[in-house]
C-alpha cells in the first residue's frame, strides 16, 4: 500500500486536485454535465498528446521545442491528405501522418545524437525548420478532415450490450486518449527500451557504462515524441475540421503540464499519468476563469500562480519524504 | 383584499418581466489576438457598446492567444457558461464550425465579426479583407504610373485575413503588368519586425519605388525618416498613428485604407438587435473599406476629419461604425464594460 502511495502518490494528489476543480466548476455552473465534460476531454486531446510527447523526450533527459511545430507539420499533411484521398482512405492518411511524426521525431533525435549539440539548441533550431514545412505544405488554413473520422471524438461512449444510460457521460475523446496512451506507453515503459530511456535520463554515463547504447535510445525517444506530437495535430485537424499551418500555444503548455505532472525536468523521473492529469486540470482551470468571467488579461496570472504553487507545494512535501 | 393582492403581484410579475427585458443578457465573447492595438481596440469596442445599450448584464471576454483549436475550447466554455450571444472574431473561416453550430443549436446567437465563418447558422459582421488588398494595391501602383517595384509587406503568414488581403493584391498586380514585386515579407503585425525588415531594405539599397503594408504602417514612416532615405509613396492602414503622418510628415505620399476596429461594437449591436427579435434581413454585413490618399482633396479632408491625438497610434482612427455602433469616442477609449 505505501508501494502504491509512493509511486502514485504525486499522480493521486493531482488527481484530488482535478476532483476539487470539477466540483467546483459544478458549484459555478450548475448545469455543468455530460456536455461540460465532452467539450473538456475533446479541448484536452491536442494539449494531452503533446504533453505525452514531451514527457517521454523530459525523461529521456532532453526536451523537444519543436513538439508544437511538427503537431502544426502532422495537422496539415493530415487535413491535405484526406481531402485529396477522399473518406475511404482516411485510415491510411492517419498511417501516413503517424509516419511523418516518428520521422521527423527521429530527424530531431538524430541531428542531437551526430551533432551533440544540446538538445534545447537544437530543437529550438528545428521549431522554425518544422514551421517553415508547415508553411510549405498549406500557406494558409485549408484541407478538410473526413467526417466519420471526426465523429470518433465527439459525444459519449456506446458500448454494445450495455445500458446507454451507464456508459453516455464518458467522453470518446477521454476513451481515444487512454487507449492510444495505453497501447503505445505501457509496452513501451516495460520494454528494454523503456528503461534504457529512464536510465538514459538519470545517469547518461552509468547508463553507458552498463551497455546502454545511448544514441539509439535518444533518437527513439524523439520518435516516440514525434507519434504523440502527430496524433496531436491529428486531432487538432479533427477538431477543427482543418489544417492549420502556424503552430499554436502547445509548447509551452506541453512544458506547463510535464513539470506540474511530476516529471522532473532533469529527466529519468516521472511517468505519463500524472502529466496527463495536469493536462486535465489546466482545462477545467481555463473553464471556471471563463465560468467566472474573470478579466482575461488576469486569467493568465492565475493560471501561472496556481502552476507554481502546486510544483513548490510539491517540492516542499518530496523534501519533508526524504527526511 | 384579495383581488387587490393577486392584482399586485400581476404587477410586479409584469414588471419583473419587463425589468428582465430590458436589461438581462450575458454576452460571450471570444478572441484569439492578446495584446495588439486593432483587437484591443475591438475589445473595447465590445465592452463599450455593451454598456452603451443598456441591454447587456454582464460580458465575458475570452481573451487570448491560441489557435482555431482553442477557440473552439473558448466557445464551448461560452456555452457552458450559458451566454445569450457570443461575439467572435474568428481565428480562421472554417476552423470553429464545429462549436458554432453547437451554439446556435443551444439557441445562442453567433456573430462573427471581422471576418467570416462558412458555418451558415452565424450571423457575420466583417470587413472585407481582400478588397483592402486591392483599394490600396491599386492606389500605390496608379501612383507609381504603372510601372516599377514594389515592397510587399504582408501580414502573419497562414493567417486567413493576410491570404484574402493576398488575393486582392494579387487581384490588382494582375491588372498593372508593369508593377514587380521588389520584395515580399511577412511583418507578422509586429512593430518592431516591420520596422526592422524596412530597415534591412533601406540599408542594403534594394531599390524600390513605393511600399505597401498590410497595416504596420508608421513605423514604416519612421524608419524612412529616421534613416533620411528619399520617401516612395506607402500605403497603410487607418491607424491613428499612421493618419498623422499621412496630415504632418513633409513629402509623404500615401493612403491609408480603413479597416475598422469598432467592427466589434456593431458585432454586440446586430447581437443585440436579433435578441430582440429583430434579426436583419441579410445574413453577412459586409463593411467596405475607404481610402484615405493625402493627394485628392478629397482623401485630405477625410484625413484632416479622422486625426485624433487622444488615441493610441496602433488604434484604428475609424472608432465607430455609422448605423451600428451608438457609443462615444470618449466611450471607447474609456474601454469600460457594463459592471466594470
Amino acid at each position: 500500500m505505501t508501494g502504491v502511495l509512493n509511486r502514485y502518490g504525486w499522480s493521486l494528489g493531482l488527481l484530488a486536485i482535478l476532483a476539487g476543480l470539477l466540483i467546483a466548476t459544478r458549484i459555478i455552473q450548475p448545469n455543468f454535465g455530460v456536455s461540460g465534460l465532452d467539450s473538456l476531454a475533446r479541448a484536452a486531446l491536442p494539449f494531452a498528446f503533446c504533453t505525452a510527447g514531451m514527457a517521454i523526450v523530459v525523461i529521456a533527459g532532453g526536451i523537444d521545442l519543436s513538439i508544437a511545430s511538427v503537431m502544426a507539420v502532422a495537422g496539415v499533411i493530415a487535413a491535405l491528405l484526406m481531402q485529396q484521398m477522399g473518406d475511404a482512405s482516411a485510415g491510411l492518411v492517419v498511417l501516413v501522418v503517424l509516419a511523418a511524426g516518428i520521422g521527423m521525431g527521429v530527424i530531431n533525435g538524430a541531428l542531437i545524437v551526430l551533432t551533440r549539440g544540446p538538445d534545447i539548441v537544437v530543437t529550438l533550431a528545428m521549431l522554425f525548420v518544422w514551421e517553415g514545412v508547415a508553411l510549405l505544405i498549406l500557406n494558409a488554413p485549408g484541407g478538410a478532415a473526413t467526417p466519420w473520422m471526426r465523429e470518433l471524438v465527439v459525444g459519449g461512449l456506446t458500448l454494445p450490450g450495455v445500458p446507454a444510460a451507464m456508459t453516455m457521460w464518458v467522453p470518446r475523446a477521454f476513451v481515444v486518449l487512454v487507449a492510444l496512451v495505453v497501447i503505445i506507453w505501457l509496452p513501451l515503459r516495460r520494454s528494454k527500451l523503456g528503461l534504457s530511456i529512464y536510465a538514459i535520463g538519470s545517469d547518461q554515463h552509468a547508463a553507458f557504462r552498463s551497455g546502454v547504447a545511448v544514441g539509439r535510445t535518444r533518437i527513439a525517444a524523439y520518435g516516440f515524441a514525434g507519434l504523440f506530437a502527430a496524433l496531436g495535430g491529428l486531432s487538432i485537424t479533427l477538431s477543427t475540421g482543418i489544417g492549420e499551418p502556424i503552430p499554436g500555444p502547445y509548447l509551452l503548455a506541453s512544458v506547463a503540464a510535464v513539470v506540474l505532472g511530476g516529471v522532473a525536468l532533469t529527466g529519468g523521473k516521472g511517468g505519463l499519468l500524472g502529466p496527463i492529469i495536469a493536462v486535465f486540470i489546466l482545462r477545467t482551470l481555463r473553464l471556471d476563469l471563463t465560468l467566472l468571467s474573470v478579466d482575461p488579461n488576469v486569467t493568465t496570472i492565475i493560471e501561472g500562480t496556481i502552476m507554481v504553487a502546486v510544483v513548490m507545494a510539491g517540492g516542499l512535501l518530496a523534501m519533508r519524504g526524504r527526511h | 383584499m384579495t383581488r387587490l393582492l393577486l392584482t399586485a403581484s400581476a404587477a410586479t410579475i409584469l414588471l419583473g418581466i419587463g425589468g428582465a427585458m430590458a436589461q438581462e443578457y450575458t454576452l460571450g465573447v471570444s478572441n484569439t489576438v492578446q495584446g495588439n492595438g486593432w483587437r484591443e481596440e475591438m475589445i473595447c469596442a465590445i465592452k463599450a457598446q455593451a454598456l452603451d445599450s443598456g441591454m447587456v448584464a454582464s460580458l465575458n471576454i475570452a481573451h487570448r492567444n491560441t489557435d482555431a483549436a482553442g477557440q473552439l475550447e473558448d466557445i464551448r466554455n461560452l456555452i457552458q457558461a450559458g451566454v445569450d450571444a457570443i461575439v467572435v472574431n474568428p481565428a480562421n473561416p472554417d476552423g470553429i464550425n464545429a462549436a458554432i453550430k453547437e451554439a446556435t443549436d443551444a439557441g445562442i446567437v453567433v456573430v462573427a465579426v471581422d471576418q467570416a465563418v462558412t458555418e451558415p447558422s452565424a450571423y457575420v459582421v466583417s470587413n472585407n479583407q481582400e478588397e483592402y488588398g486591392y483599394l490600396g494595391a491599386k492606389w500605390l501602383f496608379e501612383q507609381m504610373g504603372g510601372e516599377g517595384s514594389v515592397v510587399y509587406m504582408r501580414g502573419a503568414a497562414g493567417a486567413s485575413a493576410d491570404n484574402d488581403r493576398d488575393t486582392g493584391f494579387k487581384r490588382a498586380l494582375a491588372e498593372y503588368p508593369g508593377i514587380t514585386i521588389a520584395q515580399e515579407v511577412f511583418t507578422g503585425w509586429q512593430q518592431d519586425q516591420g520596422k526592422q525588415q524596412i530597415l534591412d531594405l533601406l540599408s542594403t539599397g534594394v531599390p524600390f519605388d513605393g511600399v505597401w503594408t498590410s497595416g504596420i504602417d508608421n513605423v514604416i514612416v519612421d524608419a524612412f525618416v529616421e534613416s533620411d532615405a528619399p520617401l516612395v509613396p506607402i500605403v497603410g492602414a487607418d491607424n491613428a498613428g499612421f493618419v498623422g503622418q499621412l496630415a504632418t510628415v513633409e513629402g509623404l505620399v500615401g493612403a491609408a485604407v480603413t479597416n475598422p476596429g469598432s467592427i466589434g461594437g456593431a458585432g454586440v449591436a446586430v447581437a443585440l438587435q436579433i435578441l430582440g427579435g429583430d434579426a436583419p434581413a441579410e445574413q453577412t454585413v459586409l463593411v467596405t473599406p475607404d481610402l484615405w490618399d493625402n493627394v485628392s482633396d478629397e482623401g485630405k479632408a477625410s484625413i484632416a476629419a479622422a486625426q485624433n491625438p487622444n488615441l493610441d497610434p496602433e488604434w484604428p482612427v475609424s472608432v465607430s461604425i455609422e448605423g451600428f455602433t451608438t457609443y462615444t469616442t470618449e466611450e471607447i477609449i474609456a474601454c469600460k464594460g457594463p459592471g466594470e
